[in-house]
């Protein structure tokens, strides 16, 4: 059963290594909620948010997420089939719609930048924005990051096992920042 | 157990071929769990060193302010001019000592060298779920101590506004000296800091969920692993707040954000910054604050309930309800912070609703009190070193625990708060009574560690002189601070009500001059014994965890053969009918008929069956 100790071996376990995965989706969770809770309260005590209409752009940018997730889905089943090319195209959709993701994001700082609702500002809500979808952009350079080391996983012919391991440990991690993205959205639209 | 066995036939994919061994890969870079925990224990005792010597300065000043020391200024410089420690370097000592102390050394030296070291060799695994992650982890470690001290060699001096780094003092650069470079370099260290302990936190959680050997279910695991798992969930959902606030501040000092400033005037120049508030700082950070002086006691009461059972040669007294009132705690931990804050003009409502929960923590934990005493209670007792520091630690959170429910009181916390009382209650009951948790698994794991033991007679010496000295030191200053003696002033001469306080200062310093030489004994027997102690043997203290079941010599993977399985809860000590007092958990049922119980079998009919039958076949024959 339990297998013995061969040259200095030691075997991997990829149950608990995605299990650290999860285990970060927490605390990254907690940040966040640090985060809000800081707007609740302050919104409590100075009986104001940000007071924006937020940029278009943010409700579009949420659209790509979202459809990147779908993408990163099939991936997942498409690897499970033992479809490797679609597999493959499937991950660098998601990887080009996070690019884009990304790039909207700017756009959003961009048009926010020109209302006036700056960073450095005395109100600390409209700060609060800029913090939250910083920290979020930089959870999506990390996503990216993954769905590379699927990619060349893919490319390099690992095996399945690793295959999947490096494919689940991505799907939890994306649909994780997918998840995330919206609540900080519909929260910062229902907290104005 | 499937998941080790499913990947054991796989692992030629991914295996790391031969392990080459080189100083490099086995002392530096190393990623064995066994290695990693060493490493963090001698940086843990290097920072304790250092955190220990900070404070003899500022007592040094507290007892003598009007005395001047040459010699102070000759190895500080400008900060002791004339031989006298200066105000704004008295301010960075009281907050760089905190700061390694609650971080350094009993958050990452305590559970960064004991959850490395135990929870593989005591759950029965190879390594961690990432021994990568857990080398990165003690790297960043040891970045964020040396960014850390580093920010004694700036101009400005270290950070000054205390280890709980309030705004403005913290947000403001130019606030005082200490709020310049200093902090800045404070922020960066705590940042490394958090990212190691929550990369060993996740890692350690993991390897106790998905990792344990066969039969190690969760109610078969030593009170050490529950503690360390429970403190390791603690860091994953408290330590991100910390960072939450940390980051908020930085943008406060370095991009002109007002999240914690509003209102603030230097001489007759506004700052623009407003609408923030400083009191949301408080709230961020003590949501942090407040688990984490649970992350540095959690570990300590860990280690002591294990090598209390084992030097008492008895089953742990309520071994549910110590796991029971552990998880409390931990639950408990998160509810309570507002305690810290009764003074910031809290809704009395709301401070009353802190001030219950606060209270209630004291129900588990004289739980967890009572059962250390009926483990002691009629035991066989060995006084190890070991148990002697445990003991302590029973004493220190005693006595300090009794104060906690002064302070907890929202009405005698307004009279209370920031003075010595303060001061002396937490470094009884997490300050002493975690240092000599952690001192306590030195000395008892100390074999496991290193293969030798510890010389006893110098470890007796550094027990009842630093247990003695660690009383002398902070029993006296509950009657500063029921004076209304505020803490981090910098000289007592300053002020009329607070000069007859000075003998009592300049008994405290001796005694923590005291403490602080008994340490040389310690260190001594520590790295001597490294090298030249007596040889160990596998089982030095006959325990039954399974740490102890592996070879004195290291090996990357702990068990040369099959990692053994586990058939018993870890404390049966002095099992009536055994032929020893100790029956290992590796022991089965099978081997040792005389002495089994009914509930041992948790259900198991078959083995009752076969049980009956053997008492039925050896009856002991009646005259």
């Amino acid at each position: 059963m339990v297998g013995t100790l061969q040259q200095g071996n030691i075997p991997v376990n990829f149950k608990a290594k995605k299990f650290l995965v999860w285990l970060f989706v927490v605390s990254s969770t907690i940040m966040f909620g640090g985060w809000t809770s800081y707007y609740l309260v302050f919104m409590a005590s100075k009986g104001k948010g940000h007071g924006l209409v937020l940029p278009e752009v943010f409700s579009y940018s949420t659209v790509v997420l979202l459809v990147s997730s779908v993408c990163l889905f099939l991936a997942a089943r498409a690897l499970k089939g033992g479809d490797t090319s679609k597999h493959r195209m499937l991950l660098w959709g998601t990887f080009i719609l996070g690019i884009v993701f990304a790039v909207m994001q700017f756009q959003g700082w961009t048009s926010l930048y020109q209302t006036g609702a700056v960073l450095v500002n005395n109100n600390a809500a409209i700060s609060m924005i800029y913090i939250v979808s910083g920290f979020h952009l930089l959870h999506i350079v990390a996503g990216l990051a993954f769905v590379l080391s699927s990619l060349i996983g893919s490319y390099k012919n690992v095996s399945q096992e690793v295959a999947e391991y490096r494919q689940d440990i991505t799907s939890i991690f994306w649909h994780f920042i997918d998840i995330l993205w919206i609540y900080l959205y519909v929260f910062l639209l229902l907290n104005s | 157990m499937s998941t080790i066995s499913l990947h054991d036939t796989h692992h030629d994919d991914h295996g790391h071929g031969h392990h080459h061994e080189t100083f490099l890969t086995k002392y530096v870079f190393s990623q064995d769990h066994k290695m990693i925990a060493k490493q963090f224990l001698i940086t843990g005792i290097i920072m304790a060193v250092i955190a220990m010597l900070l404070s003899i300065l500022f007592r040094l000043q507290l007892a003598w302010p009007d005395k001047t020391f040459p010699l102070l200024e000759t190895f500080l410089g400008k900060w002791a001019e004339g031989g006298r420690i200066r105000p704004d370097f008295f301010l960075a000592l009281v907050t760089i000592h905190g700061t390694i102390m609650v971080f350094f050394v009993l958050t990452a030296g305590l559970s960064g060298t004991f959850s490395n070291l135990l929870i593989p060799l005591q759950v029965g695994a190879r390594d961690m779920a990432s021994p990568f992650m857990n080398m990165l982890s003690y790297w960043f470690f040891l970045v964020a101590c040396i960014v850390m001290m580093s920010s004694f060699f700036v101009q400005t001096g270290p950070a000054s506004g205390g280890w709980t780094i309030y705004p403005p003092l913290s947000a403001v650069p130019k606030a005082m000296p200490g709020s310049g470079l200093g902090m800045t370099l404070w922020l960066i260290s705590m940042v490394i800091f958090v990212a190691s302990s929550l990369i060993g936190s996740l890692n350690y959680v993991s390897t106790i969920l998905n990792m344990r050997t066969k039969g190690m279910d969760l109610w078969k695991m030593p009170l050490t692993i529950w503690a360390l798992f429970l403190t390791a969930i603690l860091g994953i959902l408290s330590f991100p707040v910390l960072v939450a606030g940390v980051v908020l501040l930085i943008f406060d000092r370095s991009f002109g954000t007002s999240f914690y400033l509003s209102d603030i005037v230097f001489g007759t120049e506004i700052l623009p910054n407003e609408g923030g508030s400083p009191i949301l700082w408080q709230h961020l950070f003590w949501f942090l604050g407040h688990p984490e002086v649970y992350i540095v006691i959690m570990p300590a009461l860990g280690i002591s309930s294990e090598i209390i059972s084992v030097n008492s040669r008895k089953p742990i007294f309520g071994y549910h309800a110590m796991v029971y009132s552990l998880i409390g705690i931990t639950v408990l931990s998160f509810i309570v912070w507002g305690h810290h804050m009764f003074v910031t003009g809290m809704n009395p409502l709301l401070g009353g609703v802190f001030m219950i929960t606060t209270l209630i923590i004291a129900v588990p934990s004289a739980v967890k009190t009572f059962n250390y005493l009926a483990t002691l209670w009629r035991g066989n007792i060995r006084f190890t070193p070991a148990m002697l520091f445990a003991i302590g630690l029973v004493s220190f959170f005693i006595s300090g625990g009794l104060t906690g429910i002064f302070l907890g009181n929202a009405s005698l916390d307004i009279n209370l708060h920031d003075t010595y009382f303060v001061v002396a209650h937490f470094h009884l009951v997490m300050g002493s009574a975690a240092i000599f948790g952690m001192l306590a698994g030195v000395y008892h794991w100390f074999p496991k560690m290193f293969g030798r033991m510890m010389n006893p007679k110098l470890a007796y010496l550094h027990f009842w002189v630093t247990f003695i000295c660690a009383y002398l030191v902070f029993f006296p200053l509950h009657f500063l601070g029921l004076d209304g003696v505020p803490r981090r002033y910098y000289a007592f001469t300053e002020f009329e009500f607070m000069n007859k306080w000075l003998t009592v200062n300049v008994f405290v310093t001796w005694s923590a001059i005291i403490a602080a030489l008994a340490q040389v004994a310690f260190l001594f027997n520590f790295f001597y014994s490294i090298f030249r102690g007596k040889k160990a043997t596998q089982n030095p203290w006959e325990a039954n965890t399974l740490e102890w079941t592996t070879p004195v010599e290291h090996l990357h993977g702990n068990w040369p053969g099959e990692i053994p399985t586990v058939y018993r809860w870890p404390y049966d000590y002095s099992k009536p009918g055994a032929d020893q007092d100790f029956i290992l958990q590796t022991t089965p049922f099978s081997e040792t008929m005389s002495s089994n119980l009914p509930h041992d079998f948790e259900g198991n009919e078959e083995a009752e069956r076969i049980q009956r039958e053997w008492e039925a076949a050896n009856k002991p024959v009646q005259e």
